[in-house]
């Protein structure tokens, strides 16, 4: 293990700042002293759903619990198949595990675009395929104008994992809104955070209430409901979870939302200021190309050596001379042990070498350019 | 309308609020310093060698039943008395529950003869759950599962701080692992929020892998540059806390004591202003009030039809109310396991009322309360005459 430093970034590679009117927000939500999922958490639906476009909004604790209630409204279930990227975070994958499915895993685009092929994906249906989940890595959205024909015409159910988003958009429709169900997160390092939370969004009323009532125990009321008296019992009709977000988290998320079509603009001018100075570096691709940028969320920088073998030591060289933390979006799902064992014997060889040379460098609204140059500097120290 | 007295209130004074701006102000807001320090608060507080922080006591059931080793084929005995968490965490690993009796409508706590019973060559493990915040028989469930080889879990979600036994032992030092609630409405309430507690290390580490992906390394330890890397051992979960409910929780966990304390002596007082109303009834004895943490204070009437215009009528009074329907009785547990008959939880579910409790109720609700509760069983016997 390289970079073990023990030691605090001076630069790391996201940065979260929270406000005064977030802080006011919070405050003023826990003086209230209503806790549980309720005004807020309605309000922050309504307001999340007209930022994507789309016609529902569920929030929950996590993008894992999002994928997981959206798998499901898919109606994935023991035997059935869901294919997903293996270039993506463990969740997307596991969420299918949850319910007693088997990911199917499909390699990406290439070294211009870490998104999932489409013609991979189409070459892996089969007939016990019941989803496709595409995730719109680092924010660029997937093809899911081409896999939702490729769905459609076979019945079967398309999933976003626009974790990465939002603020993405193909064809000047948000990610996330494209197929059945998307997915959110507004883990500490996305666009939108807020700590642990997500959010499920749909067009589809029946998928939107399932996921409601999953969310909170299959329960047919909730406990607000109780408490404003529009109900005094409850009957449990599915076997459900507790994904619920509380209402601090959503008061939270609805004062930082206001704010986050700036933050994106400054992500997208910092991702082109990266561009045009790593452009001329030798040793470095730039993953996607100049102009997707401007509909991309900029959730992360992905840089991608040349050479495979030279990861760990670039990444040690950036933290040690330099105080600059990077990260690996991401180790190859198929590649962890857990999924080995499970799934012996895949071979995606995109995502395999996307692993290998990936580097993920410093990015976040309020990055200043002075660091910014620092970062590029120690980068090409780096690469020398 | 807004209820005079509601089932629950949640005060957070400004240290609390404080304590979470700091937090927010940081911005660092993913499990780490603050999280650290709560579980090892709570382990302290409650007296166990380990705690672990997770995203609920559901999250908290799931993972202490896949440390337990619960899979598909499995069985294990569930209090049949309890919110559906209890048993749904069993079905999440494919586990089979078997729901179990309790002593009574005057005991609503699993009645460790009953769980013997149901033990066959399939039970893995045995979920007590403290009701209400009384302390459940689990010092002589501790002995059934030692002799059967049985995992033994507290579903302690109502129950932090309360006594087990006459030593002062809490509950949630019993089992090999234990569940802790921080909703809204519990003892400790951050909002959303869990904890597992164990003796034992291994069990632990199990609950603390899975609750974060089964990733070798967390953000925290990435962040501070104690790890670059990370593998997945296992399919786990995303059941963390983050640190601003961490750091609500550790700013209220200190004020716990005197609240606990003032939560009973709120039991104490309806035991002793509503003791001998016709038609009304206590659950446990004066013995199982000084030993509980009072989640919840459930009093008894003669029948469903009763119960039913009890809590109707105060409701019109303006004071909230609640009760536990039975697990075997909802909709989805008799599609997925058929009729099933327990009549001690029948009987108790039928005929509990959970009147308005907390530490925060001033004594003019107080007040309210058991002039509300006196009201309606007066209109209840005028009815009858």
């Amino acid at each position: 293990m390289t970079a073990a430093t023990g030691t605090f970034p001076e630069i790391p590679f996201f940065d979260l700042k929270v406000e005064e009117e977030d802080l006011e927000a919070v405050a003023e939500t826990l003086r209230s002293g209503w806790l549980t999922m309720g005004p807020r958490t309605e309000a922050f639906e309504r307001t999340f759903a007209e930022y994507v476009g789309a016609g529902h909004a569920v929030a929950v604790s996590s993008c894992t619990a999002a994928l997981h209630l959206a798998y499901l409204a898919a109606g994935v279930g023991p035997g059935d198949e869901v294919i997903v990227p293996a270039f993506t975070f463990a969740a997307t994958a596991a969420a299918v595990i949850y319910c007693g499915g088997t990911p199917v895993f499909a390699d990406i685009a290439g070294r211009h675009d870490l998104g999932i092929d489409p013609d991979d994906v189409e070459r892996k249906i089969s007939d016990r395929t019941k989803a496709v989940c595409a995730v719109h890595f680092a924010g660029y959205a997937a093809p899911v104008d081409r896999l939702k024909e490729m769905c459609d015409a076979r019945g079967i159910a398309l999933i976003e994992d626009a974790a990465h988003g939002p603020g993405g958009s193909l064809n000047g429709k948000n990610i996330g809104t494209h197929g059945l169900a998307g997915c959110f997160s507004f883990f500490s390092n996305k666009v939108l955070s807020v700590g642990e939370g997500g959010m499920l969004v749909t067009d589809d009323e029946e998928v939107a209430q399932q996921a409601r009532t999953l969310r909170s125990y299959g329960m047919s009321s909730g406990t607000w409901a109780r408490h404003s008296q529009a109900t005094t019992t409850y009957d449990v009709t599915a076997l459900g979870f507790n994904y619920k977000l509380d209402e601090p988290r959503s008061a939270l998320l609805a004062s930082r939302i206001k704010r986050l079509d700036a933050d994106i603009a400054r992500r997208r001018e910092l991702i082109m200021n990266y561009r045009r100075a790593l452009g001329q570096m030798s040793g470095v691709t730039l993953p996607y190309r100049d102009e997707d940028v401007a509909t991309a969320s900029g959730y992360v920088m992905p840089i991608l050596l040349d050479d495979p073998e030279f990861q760990r030591e670039f990444r040690a060289r950036l933290r040690e001379r330099h105080g600059v933390q990077t990260s690996v979006f991401y180790p190859a799902t198929h590649e962890f042990s857990a999924y080995r064992e499970r799934y012996a014997g895949v071979s995606l060889p995109h995502a395999e070498l996307a692993a290998r040379t990936e580097v993920t460098i410093p990015l976040f609204s309020h990055l200043t350019d002075e660091d910014q140059q620092r970062v590029i500097d120690a980068i090409e120290d780096a690469l020398r | 309308m807004s209820w005079r007295v509601p089932l629950a209130n949640v005060e957070i004074p400004e240290q609390d609020v404080e304590a979470v701006l700091d937090c927010l102000r940081s911005g660092w807001l993913t499990m780490g310093p603050r999280t650290n320090e709560f579980e090892q608060r709570f382990a302290d507080h409650v007296g166990s060698p380990h705690a672990v922080a997770v995203s609920s006591c559901t999250a908290a059931l799931h993972l202490s039943c896949l440390a337990a080793g619960l899979g598909p084929g499995d069985e294990a005995i569930v209090a049949g008395m309890t919110f559906v968490s209890t048993p749904n965490a069993v079905r999440y690993t494919g586990a089979t529950p078997v729901l179990c009796e309790i002593g009574g409508p005057e005991d609503m706590n699993i009645d460790p003869a009953d769980v013997e019973r149901r033990i066959t060559d399939r039970t893995r493990a045995v979920i007590a759950v403290h009701f209400c915040g009384y302390p459940a028989r689990v010092v002589e469930l501790r002995e059934l599962c030692d002799q059967h080889g049985l995992v033994l879990i507290e579903d302690a979600a109502q129950a932090i701080s309360a006594r087990v036994d006459p030593s002062g032992r809490q509950a949630g030092t019993v089992g090999d692992l234990a569940c802790f609630s921080l909703f809204s409405k519990n003892q400790l309430p951050v909002g959303e929020g869990g904890v597992v507690t164990s003796p034992d290390e291994q069990l632990a580490a199990k609950v603390r892998s899975l609750r974060s992906h089964a990733m070798t390394s967390v953000t925290w330890d990435r962040h501070r540059g104690y790890a670059d890397t990370y593998d997945v051992v296992d399919v786990g979960y995303n059941y963390r806390l983050d640190e601003p409910r961490a750091a609500l929780a550790l700013s209220r966990l200190g004020r716990l004591d005197e609240q606990i304390e003032s939560r009973r002596e709120l039991a104490r007082t309806y035991r002793r202003r509503l003791a001998g109303l016709e038609g009304l009834g206590f659950v446990w004895g004066d013995e199982a009030v000084e030993a509980g943490s009072h989640f919840a204070f459930p009093v008894l009437l003669p029948d469903q039809a009763a119960r039913d215009r009890f809590r109707e009528r105060l409701q019109e009074l303006g004071v909230q109310t609640t009760w536990y329907p039975a697990i075997h009785r909802f909709s989805e547990y008799r599609e997925a396991f058929g009729e099933q008959s327990l009549p001690s939880v029948e009987a108790a579910a039928e005929r509990h009322c959970a009147l308005p409790m907390g530490s925060g109720f001033s004594s003019d609700q107080v007040e309210i309360v058991v002039e509300s509760v006196q009201q309606a069983l007066a209109d209840e016997l005028g009815a009858a005459a």
